[in-house]
């Protein structure tokens, strides 16, 4: 273990570590560009540039590793400040001064570093004008990444993301010198799998995403913590949103699950979370469909709960452990009603680790390991349909999205049989058929803990709707975990996550050991009497305490 | 004169590559040669621009796929090497040099001569696909300055008279 000096700050490192990951430990910020933690170190912008004591020539910060007893010098280095002036002088004399109309601003390494250090006086000797790359100032270069050559620094990250981490190797240098410009094979479309992982390793603005291009100034949004619900792998993510809408899903660093990457499936669910067609409760009667308040809904389901002959519960891999833990023990337990989670066939999907191992999935649910955890029936399409048939007085939907079949023209006519309660958030035909429907918020309005199909158990947190929004701080630390909702009994005109409508109903039904104030509380009975969550607590969950993202761990400064 | 013209394949015969039994004894034969398959990225191209005068994309994937290497990296590698022919080029291509000894014994009077008598200027190929003006650095050939090479020979000691007399000759023959 390496013990070294950094701008006078003592700090032991593991061996191997590079001066810039060093520097970071001893809170010392090393400015890069070209430099990534999860891509091969290729010293290319030379901005990390530091003095290290006995040696003659200025060394780069990325591709010199901590030796003992070294002494640093980043910000007291006198010739190492020069030769970041002479650095940035080289890379913005042909760089668009464009941070009012570029979408990068804010989160922009080249920005921050000018700003960072902008008391010394950049000053340039260029008389000629810019570089330009005519016809590739907007180019959509695949179907998510919008290019803008003009602000390219030549830093090579998105080169060396398709190769080394996407394995599509699809971008490339062409041409030399001044003119060198990225580009894919003969200017086909730039179709990775995670492709918009180019743009977000992109130190400027050269890549950008095309969803979230002039949507939102990146310095407006907040981000929340969360987990991607887009498959069983459990790629951890910030949902990015401003007053009550999700702009988009960037990667929060886990070195075990998706380092700082994101497939374009998952990341582009984001949008689909606006979605909320349901506001209120609605209920059903006579052919007519009136919109009742939660206390008269909770009040008439639990009525028809009571008086049920037999009761079927359809569950959801969509929905928290904790929501499960809740609907197995109020609905198993205490009502001795049958419990079913389907699971649907999905798509291939992979991820890459920050060992360069893929996780695999072909699970589209990022919770099927929890139901199966939980000991609740987990079944198929075909096994879905003999559940229904099996006849009911009546059945509850806890998420129409679970499966495509409850979708199905026969899945509707067996629901209409008896009674039916549904919760559901987005358009769905099963709404129609209901006589009690609930509305419930997107991931972004819910908290709770997903299981990925590796066995993690990880929280997200939720975005907004209830106070005690946990926001990224200048720090990046996490402001207090678990908001408590003091009453159920909201205001009417929102949707309610399911975990808050069943403790509620638990409270309705007389089952007071049910009747939780949030899903931490759920969840530390969880960890009490299961063994699948054994031993775990609340607040250590999916990595939420162990470090700043690296997101926020570029914009140190 | 030997100079030969180059025969170069059309676009259309070039969208997809397959190497012939000749093409893959050679590439087999240049392999040894090199450490990695990719250090052989700029000798195998180099056996596809003499076979088909130029480097198309279909090339590109063709020689990318034979390496192991994306074909994105080696067009890469094709865009920034200038001898690499990226199009079809002329019969003859004219690589005029324009550094200082050639411009000072006539290579000035030379270029505007050939700019002149072919209409065209550097990077362009005439009409009829005969000639293609390329002006480069130093050919290393500053004692008989003026220089130009055409295709793959030198025409050293060159005035406007013995250039007219060689273009008469290579357009004569075409």
């Amino acid at each position: 273990m390496p013990k070294l000096t950094i701008d006078g700050h003592e700090v032991e490192v593991a061996a191997g570590t590079n001066l810039i990951e060093a520097a970071r430990a001893a809170g010392v910020a090393i400015p890069y560009f070209c430099y990534h933690p999860y891509l091969t170190v290729v010293g290319q912008c030379r901005i990390c540039m530091v003095e290290i004591a006995g040696q003659p020539r200025l060394a780069l910060g990325c591709a010199t590793p901590a030796a003992d007893g070294m002494v640093v010098k980043v910000e007291s280095s006198e010739r190492a400040r020069e030769a970041r002036e002479a650095v940035m002088e080289f890379l913005l004399a042909n760089h668009p001064l464009d941070c009012p109309v570029c979408d990068q601003a804010g989160e922009c390494l080249l920005q921050d570093h000018s700003m960072r250090e902008q008391n010394s006086a950049f000053s340039t000797h260029m008389t000629e004008t810019r570089r330009t790359f005519p016809g590739y100032e907007r180019r959509l270069i695949g179907p998510h990444v919008v290019q803008n050559q003009n602000r390219c620094i030549h830093c090579s990250r998105c080169i060396r993301f398709t190769r080394e981490i996407s394995g599509t190797a699809a971008l490339t240098y062409k041409s030399r010198g001044n003119s060198t410009f990225i580009d894919t094979f003969d200017g086909t479309a730039f179709d990775d799998p995670m492709s918009a992982c180019a743009a977000d390793v992109c130190p400027v603005g050269a890549l950008t995403v095309r969803e979230f291009r002039f949507r939102k100034r990146s310095w407006k949004l907040l981000s929340t913590p969360s987990v991607c619900p887009g498959c069983s792998i459990g790629c951890n993510i910030f949902i990015d949103h401003h007053e009550r809408v999700v702009y988009r899903f960037t990667p929060r660093e886990n070195p075990a699950i998706n380092a700082t990457w994101l497939c374009d499936h998952g990341r582009f669910l984001a949008e689909s979370l606006n979605e909320q067609a349901y506001l209120e409760p609605q209920h059903r009667t006579g052919g007519q469909t009136v919109r009742v308040g939660w206390g008269e809904a909770l009040a008439g389901i639990a009525a028809e709960l009571r008086d049920a002959a037999a009761l079927r519960v359809v569950a959801s891999a969509n929905l928290s452990n904790e929501e499960l833990f809740l609907a197995r023990e109020l609905f198993g337990r205490h009502l001795k009603g049958e419990i079913a989670v389907p699971v649907a066939p999905g798509e291939p999907r992979k991820m890459r680790n920050g060992k360069g191992d893929w996780l695999q999935a072909t699970d589209p649910h990022p919770n099927s390991a929890g139901a199966r955890r939980l000991g609740i029936n987990v079944v198929d399409g075909e096994g879905l349909s003999r559940f229904l048939y099996g006849g009911a007085g009546l059945t509850l939907i806890l998420d129409p999205g679970a499966h495509p079949f409850l979708a199905s023209p026969e899945a509707l006519q067996l629901l209409r049989v008896g009674t039916t309660v549904v919760w559901a958030r987005r358009e769905h035909a099963a709404a129609h058929a209901a006589t009690w429907l609930l509305p419930t918020p997107s991931l972004a309005g819910n908290e709770g803990t997903f299981t990925s199909s590796a066995g993690a158990v990880q929280r997200f947190v939720q975005a907004f709707t209830a106070p005690g929004t946990v926001h990224r701080t200048a720090t990046g630390a996490m402001s207090p975990s678990c908001p408590t909702i003091a009453s159920p009994w909201g205001p009417p005109g929102e949707a309610r996550p399911l975990w808050l409508t069943l403790t509620a109903l638990a409270h309705e039904l007389g089952v007071p050991a049910l009747d939780f104030a949030s899903p931490a509380d759920v969840f530390a009975v969880m960890a009490r009497n299961d063994k699948a969550f054994a031993g775990l607590a609340w607040e250590t969950l999916g990595g939420l305490q162990q470090h700043e993202s690296f997101r926020e761990r570029q914009h140190v400064g | 004169m030997n100079t030969r013209p180059i025969v170069a394949a059309s676009p259309e015969a070039l969208q997809i590559v397959t190497f012939d039994a000749a093409m893959e004894a050679r590439i087999a034969e240049l392999l040894p040669r090199y450490p990695t398959r990719r250090a052989a990225i700029l000798p195998v191209l180099w056996l596809c621009q003499e076979r088909f005068g130029w480097i198309s994309p279909g090339v590109v994937a063709a020689v990318a796929a034979r390496l192991g290497e994306a074909p994105a990296f080696v067009e890469g590698v094709v865009s920034f090497y200038t001898m690499y022919q990226t199009a079809p080029p002329a019969r003859y291509v004219l690589q005029v040099c324009t550094t200082l000894s050639c411009a000072w014994c006539g290579g000035r009077e030379l270029v505007a001569h050939l700019k002149e008598r072919l209409g065209i200027s550097f990077g362009e190929i005439t009409p009829d696909g005969t000639f293609q003006l390329v002006g480069v650095q130093c050919l290393g050939a500053c004692g008989q300055a003026p220089v130009i090479q055409i295709n793959d020979d030198y025409y050293e000691n060159l005035d406007i008279a013995k250039l007219d007399a060689i273009l008469d000759e290579l357009a004569g023959r075409s």
